[in-house]
């Protein structure tokens, strides 16, 4: 057994593999180590490539998704690999056939969709692939109106899009299978981050009018409306109420015209958020003189911000739970919502009820964060490789990596607030690539890592160093042309699109200015 | 029937009274008292003598808090209150939290406070949109009565509705003709809408 973990070499190890039974459940972590010896280190720079923007490979590893440049069409791709021949005498070991640095010789295009309609463009940042189905959710949009008028029980403060577009797709043959949209409302598309998607579960959060939209994407690829979640809590609760009132139409409508719109009603998230809290803070204290004063203080004083609060970004914990963020308006859409104050809620939406509620500087849902991360991330049952993604709570790296950083930052509550800001986490945007095992390797996580970003660009090449052998270098990635940049000074951006299986690595080098981006093929000669 | 509405009307509404704090302005700039902030004005209004009121009540009510009731200011208003309900045991209510605003006019305790459900309640004496019939904040009004009193008027509100001076008359008329409908009702209610 200590062998088979000394031993390196791969025939070595596969006459490890040959006798040595691993130990129980650990077969999986076994075969992966296997990637120590199979890396994408051979670069074939600066690839003839179509002007497309390549997106991500799908999960399974079947589908590259890439958009063309004018935002209209989706064009998919099967990555293949690079095959050829020799005929006769003219074989040499060290040569690739000519057609090497053609991103055709790696990948074949299936099918190109025009998914906009006038007006709309596709949103690059966005895309969802349900693997169990192989379907992929697209979205589409029109331009964003900054001062929208808050009509028909929108809230203040919030942009408008005219046009939101959600297009489901069977990945196979790119047919479009449904369509959900949304008129006037606001829907944070980048990086996935307004929806969520659990098993067949989307979650799709309507910022504008703070409604959580919860849709079930059926077999038979229809997006079926499971209920919504915000002015009311259970699907029938507007039923009820109406059917309980239109006995009396005529004096509701005069009543109406009376109320000024400070006598609105609590909506049903708030009614419950507000009942929560308040009993929270009633249970603190026992005796009834002191917790009216602490009531005074703790709740009704801050009432009004309790109101005010908004849903900003959701996710789904399992089935049934949701974490959902509240804030200010102004927190909601800028970009550093880390300064504004927060709160998260986990809220189980069979039962209708906060389950917990907690401020984005409290300690115990930090706590949550550093020991069970896992369950942050929760990830579909029949998504294998998806299991493997490092974290800090099943990764002594990436755990020792997260205590060092705790320890250094100088303010703890600080800290906190930096690691509760990337809750509720964003779908789909962690690569499954077993290269971004942190059992396996050693890499700079300001250059790259599994959450799929930009970043900017170094000249230096970025160096996967084997996490068993330290000082071994496995293998680099070095995106932009062979030679360097020559010009240094303008800022570049590169972005990785690692193959979740094969050790297949596309990079793509951007300059800020319009110019063709230079994309690299890494991959296993 | 309308004891508080009229004073909307009014300069010295609530509408004005909401916006000022404890020691605040007053509501309408009527003779010498248009002086806000730190002006020093002999202050004769009725904003100061019904703040110290309202803070005296405040005293009262925290010393001595009615069963499941609780109350106070929001943020730092003295004219505008939140007061919370529990639903009553052995009512319809039972498991429900209410949430009510309560909003002093500036020459309170001349005129009852203006109360309004900020949750949904299935009951005959508050309608669609949180209006509340009670006696004692319309014509029964009298300046005797407390911030306590009225949150007792209104428990007592749950315990035993008054369907002869209902607001809506179909609940009434159910609560009379069959009661075990219009408490299964009261209960969906309030599983649905007050937990």
């Amino acid at each position: 057994m200590l062998l088979m973990f000394r031993s390196n070499n791969v025939a070595a190890r596969i006459f490890q593999r040959q006798i040595c039974t691993p130990a129980p459940g650990t077969s999986f972590n076994c075969a992966r180590r296997f990637y120590e010896n199979i890396v994408p280190s051979y670069t074939v720079y600066n690839v003839e490539c179509p002007d497309h923007i390549l997106r991500k490979f799908t999960e399974d590893g079947l589908y590259l998704v890439s958009f063309s440049l004018n935002h209209q069409e989706l064009v998919v791709y099967r990555p293949t690999w690079l095959s050829y021949s020799y005929t006769g005498d003219d074989f040499d070991a060290e040569q690739l056939p000519p057609k090497y640095n053609k991103f055709e010789s790696f990948f074949t295009q299936l099918y190109t969709v025009s998914l906009t309609s006038i007006g709309e463009l596709i949103c690059k940042d966005f895309f969802l692939y349900i693997e169990s189905k192989k379907f992929g959710l697209f979205a589409t949009s029109t331009a964003q109106v900054h001062d929208a008028p808050a009509v028909g029980g929108a809230i203040q403060g919030v942009p408008s899009i005219d046009k939101i577009t959600f297009h489901l797709l069977r990945m196979e043959d790119g047919v479009i299978l449904d369509e959900r949209v949304f008129h006037n409302d606001y829907v944070n598309l980048a990086h996935n981050n307004g929806v969520f998607l659990y098993d067949d579960l989307l979650a799709i959060v309507s910022l504008r009018y703070q409604r959580i939209h919860i849709l079930q994407i059926r077999d038979s690829g229809n997006l079926v409306d499971a209920r919504v979640i915000g002015e009311y809590c259970r699907e029938d609760d507007e039923l009820l109420l109406n059917s309980s009132t239109q006995v009396n139409p005529a004096g509701n409508s005069l009543l109406h015209n009376q109320s000024i719109p400070e006598n609105s009603f609590l909506s049903g998230i708030k009614q419950r958020l507000l009942s929560f809290i308040f009993r929270k803070i009633c249970n603190e204290e026992q005796d009834p003189a002191m917790r009216m004063q602490y009531l005074k203080k703790k709740f009704y004083f801050h009432f009004q911000d309790y109101v005010n609060l908004v849903i900003w970004k959701v996710q789904f914990l399992d089935r049934h739970h949701l974490l959902i963020k509240f804030g200010s308006v102004d927190g909601g859409v800028s970009r550093n919502a880390e300064n504004h104050p927060a709160f998260f809620a986990i809220y189980n939406m069979e039962t209708t009820e906060i389950v917990s509620f907690y401020q984005n500087s409290e300690v115990e849902l930090y706590l949550m964060v550093e020991l069970f991360c896992d369950y942050f991330h929760p990830s579909s049952a029949n998504s294998l490789n998806m299991n493997f993604i490092s974290s800090h709570s099943n990764n002594i790296h990436a755990c020792e990596q997260l205590k060092y950083n705790r320890n250094k930052a100088s303010n703890f509550s600080q800290f906190v607030k930096k690691i509760l800001s990337t809750l509720p986490v964003p779908c789909q945007s962690l690569s499954p690539s077993p290269y971004f095992d942190q059992t396996l390797f050693r890499f700079d996580e300001k250059l790259i890592s599994a959450i799929e970003r930009h970043r900017q660009s170094t000249d230096h090449p970025i160096k996967f160093i084997s996490r068993r052998q330290p000082n071994i270098l496995k293998f680099k990635i070095k995106p932009g042309p062979e030679a360097g940049n020559t010009d240094t000074r303008t800022k570049k951006i590169s972005s990785f699109l690692f193959h979740p299986i094969l050790p297949l690595v596309l990079s793509v080098q951007q300059t800020l200015f319009l110019q063709p981006s230079v994309v690299n093929i890494h991959f296993r000669r | 029937m309308n004891g508080g509405i009229p004073n909307l009307g009014f300069g010295m509404g609530l509408g004005s009274a909401t916006g000022s704090g404890i020691g605040g302005s007053s509501g309408n700039g009527g003779g010498p008292r248009g002086g806000s902030g730190g002006r020093s004005w002999p202050s004769t209004t009725s904003v100061s003598s019904s703040g110290k009121r309202i803070q005296k009540e405040m005293a009262e009510l925290n010393s001595d808090p009615p069963p499941d009731c609780f109350a106070g200011p929001k943020g730092d208003n003295l004219y505008h209150w939140i007061a919370t309900i529990f639903g009553p045991t052995g009512t319809p209510y039972e498991g429900g939290l209410f949430f009510l605003n309560i909003m002093f006019p500036t020459d309170y305790p001349f005129q009852p406070p203006k109360v309004v459900f900020k949750t949904r309640i299935y009951h005959c004496n508050a309608d669609s949109t949180g209006n509340v019939s009670l006696g004692i904040l319309k014509d029964s009004w009298s300046p005797a009565l407390t911030i306590s009193k009225v949150l007792l008027a209104l428990r007592s509100m749950f315990i035993n509705p008054n369907p002869y001076k209902p607001l809506v008359p179909s609940v009434a008329h159910l609560f009379l003709a069959d009661r075990t409908k219009h408490d299964e009702l009261a209960v969906e209610w309030t599983m649905r809408f007050a937990r």
